[in-house]
């Protein structure tokens, strides 16, 4: 008995020191870069709490390096991307993009995606002097922290993405209008940045806030919020949500018998599982968009081409959203002639980018001086069935319902 | 005042000296010279990391170690202390090294009531209690977003301006790091041979037979528990300082403590450097899963194989155990006195199968006893 | 008005969940002073099974009861007698806690290695049907799973009370010695002890699963509360965990009227300290499993 437990002690700890000496020996002997590439370095969020939206990003991002390979590269030399999975944490992220811009020497950096994960890793960019442009990270925050080497290559910042809507029921007449309204977000900024963009305009025109909620994120029981919202009795509800939050609160919601005029959430309902998982009842919600496979610009014919070709189903927001990102770069990097670590070269792109307008997938993009993006997002509402772009009017594909059917 | 236990060991300690003094010449040349050896900057940052994790592990074995109590939520206080530094700085304008011992003191403090509430039970309620405390923490940093910044996470701005470049970061945090470690460890030493760490020894062997020989149980499990909140708050801090960012889902984490768990077990919780060396060898196991089963939840569950393996076969972790084996080499001590805690532990293991074993807490207590005469 | 009623049914609701869940924990605490913080992990682990179940034969999940609770209640025994039970007397309370935290990540890590991080919800015909009462609307598979947790809890005391085994189980529970000594294999009994609380947790996943969004992580979400439960209704008590679970339940629900949801939260923690801090032997119960 005496020599075994010592024996399985002393085994542990060398298996211990074994695992010790075989890191170091893996983490150094990569990083080699040779000049016929042009090697991209990203951290997304493959596992951990945002893993769905990472790997939508994650598929963006490949078919869009597939895309420019086969269209004979960037400055005439192929891309290569690198991408590592930061478990969605933020020590990760951060520890992730000082990885691929020292050791493994990657050229370019694309961000990784949502607003918690932006931030560290925009600032481990900045003080290596890198490009930062992200696909995802649209709450205002994002832009307050007086980073410049940043770009969100999307068409709106989270405040703006009702501004149509809001629009909208401001034209009503006044008989029409919704009188009070209910807000339910999610702890997050970017969620909380939507609804919250829809909720002051609405203030600023006399509706009335008769329930103004915030959940945790992973927050599962909704049925206190519902009953809340259900009692006010409100005319309009705002979900700021994400995706099963969304569908959580919904089905709370028709629980309590609930029947708003108006019910809007944001990104839940432009997921194709949407419809599926809250069934017949999902007629004239709203939610705003940023991105739809339909969009008339020239670029984006190609790319839903492509992408479907690729997948078997046509891209959604965040696969447009990362490649939209690479168009981004790929524009300042063809412009400028460049595409290396060098402070000098990174410099440059920044300063091309700030200056110029880029034609993407999802529309043309200018940036003000932090990054933010110069647009608004696209209103959809399901109109029979179906998720239709109902504004602004001179792209809508439906008219929109002003009275939501009962859920 | 020397204690027995001391007197008795001096004959042999000539040697014993001479090996330890080299031993720690050595890490310390190991340490000084690291940023040195780092191929590049990300190598410094891991570094900066394993060196956060030894500072919280051996905060964390002030509480764990001694007096036996397993805190499973520690990561409340590495998170207040972050967050007290982080908001300090903002608000105050103060310069930052005073603002991160200030807001060491301050959880110090924020210690005192939750190790009353938690320390008046034995056991079970200790760890219901830490394990809360980073829940009810999580809740109301986020929350609280008028101070806190909420979800938004909150940027803490660093103590050494633009022109010193991220690199010269990471080497400058690395030594303060690695200073911090120093000033936990020899605190830890000096406990260990005070009438105070006698104590709590006795505390963690038995409960009831300390008491009974008028050791303040209470009292004593209250400090230290204070000391190791206020050194993993500083802990908490310095990393906020080096990392700028603070979000409440990362800072108030459950696996953040179980990592500090994890280490010092491994390492070994009765002695001085096994959190260290814990820390350095769970830090690389991490980088290595994370490098090897990067887009899975693998990390987790080696995690929890790797925890319940310590907790089951080694919980003395790997200090005592290789010691043992080195002991095995030497002569067989001739007194009980010149048992140390570590072959207390390997003969307690030994003689477990429920007799009461030779040399167990009745010895400790008896060490106390004699303190408290000498 | 009607908010009021409305949250007071839905903490009713709520709270005989919890009641059912902190009953399988006091089991533990009581037969091996063990604090079993694997319970969440494994109640999330019976949703996932009742989820996969519904989704791959699209039989309700309910169903998979069947399997689930005799399958819980052997990995009950086998994890007290191979694990548990290996663990030195001396130090139990505290490696137990570790050994389960462990094992609570393990699952955690495993079912996000199996069936991804993304949130699932089982789809149910009946699942946004409600009736009205009063005025207040009870949603339907809220009620299953209030009933689920009431027959389970009822059959619980009752198997506690009238049996014989029960008897036993009491006796282990209140003095393990005395029970050697009249003949009561106190062993066995405890194993037996553990497999009943794991099946408390497969009842209740199965049950959580009818209204809610799972996700591999979401057992931190539930050992928070229940933790609070048992040491507020007194640590081995059964009784004293279902009344505190009702009570801090119903709390919880009227809690979020007037705070908001985030900080009613927080009132379990509240309750937690407060009850350490005036009475740490908990409200409702004895002494540490003194009484039933």
């Amino acid at each position: 008995m005496k020599v075994p437990t010592t024996l399985r002690i002393s085994a542990a700890a060398i298996v211990g020191s074994l695992a010790l000496t075989g890191c170091i020996s893996g983490g150094a002997d990569d990083g080699g870069d040779d000049d016929d590439t042009i090697d991209i370095g990203i951290s997304l969020p493959l596992t951990g709490d945002f893993s769905e939206p990472g790997k939508g990003v994650e598929r963006g991002y490949e078919a869009w390096a597939a895309y420019v390979n086969e269209n004979g590269g960037l400055l005439g030399k192929q891309v290569e991307l690198t991408i590592l999975d930061d478990q969605s944490n933020a020590d990760r992220v951060a520890s992730d993009y000082e990885k691929l811009i020292n050791q493994d020497g990657v050229d370019l950096v694309f961000g990784p995606f949502s607003t918690r994960l932006v931030i560290p890793a925009a600032q481990v960019a900045q003080d290596y002097g890198f490009l930062f442009v992200e696909p995802a990270g649209a709450a205002p925050e994002v832009f307050e922290q007086g980073f410049d080497n940043l770009f969100y290559a999307a068409p709106a910042v989270a405040d703006d993405h009702y501004d149509h809507l809001a629009d909208y029921i401001e034209q009503m007449p006044a008989g029409q209008r919704p009188e009070t309204a209910a807000v339910a977000s999610m702890d997050d900024p970017f969620a909380m940045g939507t609804a919250y963009g829809l909720r002051d305009r609405l203030e600023e025109m006399g509706v009335r806030l008769v329930v103004d909620e915030v959940y945790p994120p992973n927050t599962t029981d909704f049925s206190s919020i519902a009953a809340k919202i259900a009692n006010s009795d409100a005319d309009i509800v705002i979900g700021g949500t994400q995706y099963q939050d969304a569908v959580n609160l919904i089905i709370a919601l028709q629980q309590l018998d609930y029947q708003p005029k108006m019910a809007a959430f944001s990104t839940a309902p432009t997921n194709p599982e949407f419809p599926e998982a809250i069934g017949e009842q999902t007629e004239g919600i709203l939610s705003p968009t940023g991105y739809t496979p339909e969009a008339p610009f020239p670029a984006n014919q190609e790319f839903v081409e492509f992408y479907t070709e690729m997948h078997g189903n046509p891209p959604g927001e965040d696969e447009a959203n990362a490649w939209s990102t690479g168009e981004v770069v790929a524009a300042a990097v063809e412009a400028v002639g460049c595409a290396d670590p060098d402070p000098e070269c990174q410099q440059e792109l920044i300063d091309w980018l700030h200056e110029n307008e880029v034609d993407t997938v999802v529309g043309p993009l200018s940036w003000d001086e932090t990054g933010k993006p110069q647009g608004a997002h696209l209103i959809q509402q399901y109109v029979d069935g179906e998720i239709r772009i109902v504004l602004p009017e001179d792209q809508a594909e439906a008219d929109i319902v002003p009275v939501k059917p009962e859920w | 005042m020397p204690s027995a236990s001391d007197t008795v060991r001096a004959p042999r300690a000539g040697l014993a000296t001479a090996l330890k003094a080299v031993g720690l010449l050595a890490l310390v040349v190991a340490v000084v010279t690291f940023p040195m050896l780092a191929a590049n900057p990300f190598i410094l940052s891991v570094g900066v990391v394993i060196m956060s994790y030894a500072v919280l592990a051996t905060s964390w074995n002030f509480v764990g170690g001694f007096t036996g109590y397993m805190s499973l939520g520690h990561a409340s206080y590495s998170g207040l202390g972050g967050y007290a530094t982080g908001l300090l700085v903002i608000h105050t304008g103060i310069n930052p090294w005073l603002a991160l011992l200030a807001g060491g003191l301050l959880v110090a403090v924020v210690a005192v009531p939750v190790g009353i509430a938690s320390l008046r039970v034995r056991g079970a309620s200790f760890v219901i209690v830490s394990i809360a405390l980073v829940l009810i923490m999580l809740l109301v940093f986020q929350s609280w977003s008028e101070l806190t910044g909420g979800s938004n996470g909150l940027r803490v701005p660093r103590p050494f301006g633009p022109d010193v470049l991220r690199p010269e970061q990471h080497e400058r945090f690395f030594y303060i790091h690695a200073g911090l470690l120093a000033v936990a460890l020899l605190l830890w030493w000096v406990i260990d041979r005070s009438r105070f760490g006698i104590g709590l020894k006795a505390i963690r062997e038995d409960e009831d037979k300390a008491q009974a020989l008028g050791v303040p149980t209470f009292s004593y499990k209250l400090v230290a528990f204070v000391i190791s909140a206020f050194f993993t708050a500083l802990g908490g801090g310095l990393y906020a300082l080096w990392f700028g960012f603070l979000d409440p889902i990362f800072q108030f984490s459950i696996l953040v403590g179980a990592y500090m768990v994890l280490m010092s077990l491994l390492g070994g919780i009765r002695s001085l450097f096994g959190p260290l060396l814990g820390a350095v060898i769970v830090g690389y196991a991490l980088e290595f899963f994370k490098a090897e089963y990067g887009d899975t939840q693998f990390h987790l569950v080696a995690l929890g194989l790797l925890l319940g393996i310590v907790v089951l076969f080694m919980p003395d972790g790997i200090i005592p155990a290789l010691t043992g084996l080195v002991k095995r080499f030497t002569p067989q001590a001739s007194s009980i006195r010149e048992v140390t805690q570590a072959e207390l532990a390997e003969q307690r293991r030994l003689g477990q199968a429920g007799e009461e074993p030779p040399g167990g807490p009745g010895d400790t207590a008896r060490n106390v006893a004699e303190g408290a005469r000498s | 008005m009607s908010l009021l009623l409305q949250s007071i049914v839905l903490g009713v609701l709520l709270g005989g969940l919890y009641a059912l869940l902190a009953a399988g924990l006091t089991l533990y605490f009581g037969v091996m002073r063990v604090v079993m913080i694997a319970h969440s992990a494994f109640l999330i682990l019976a949703a996932y099974l009742a989820w996969w179940f519904s989704t791959e034969t699209g039989i309700d999940p309910l169903v998979s009861l069947v399997a689930t609770v005799p399958l819980f209640f052997l990995v009950g025994v086998g994890m007290q007698r191979l694990l548990i039970a290996r663990l030195r007397p001396a130090t139990m309370t505290m490696m137990s806690v570790l050994l389960t935290f462990a094992i609570a990540l393990t699952i955690e890590g495993l079912l996000g290695y199996v069936f991804t991080g993304t949130q699932r919800r089982v789809r149910l015909s009946y699942g946004g049907g409600d009736f009205e009462v009063l005025g207040a609307n009870i949603a339907v598979v809220k009620l299953i799973a209030f009933g689920l947790a009431a027959a389970s809890l009822l059959a619980l005391f009752l198997v506690l009370t009238r049996t014989k085994f029960g008897q036993a189980l009491r006796a282990t529970i209140q003095h393990p010695e005395a029970a050697r000594l009249v003949g009561i294999n106190t062993e066995r009994i405890a194993g037996y002890g553990f497999g009943i609380g794991l099946a408390t947790a497969a009842v209740g996943g199965t049950a959580l699963s009818l209204d809610s969004t799972i996700y591999p992580s979401l057992h931190w979400h539930w050992i928070g509360p229940l933790m609070a439960i048992i040491v507020v209704g007194g640590l081995g008590s059964i009784p004293g965990a279902a009344i505190a679970a009702m009570v801090l339940g119903l709390g919880q629900s009227l809690l979020q009227i007037p705070l908001g949801t985030t900080w009613a939260q927080t009132f379990f923690y509240v309750a937690l300290f407060l009850t350490l801090m005036l009475r740490p032997q908990g409200f409702f119960g004895g002494r540490l499993a003194q009484r039933f």
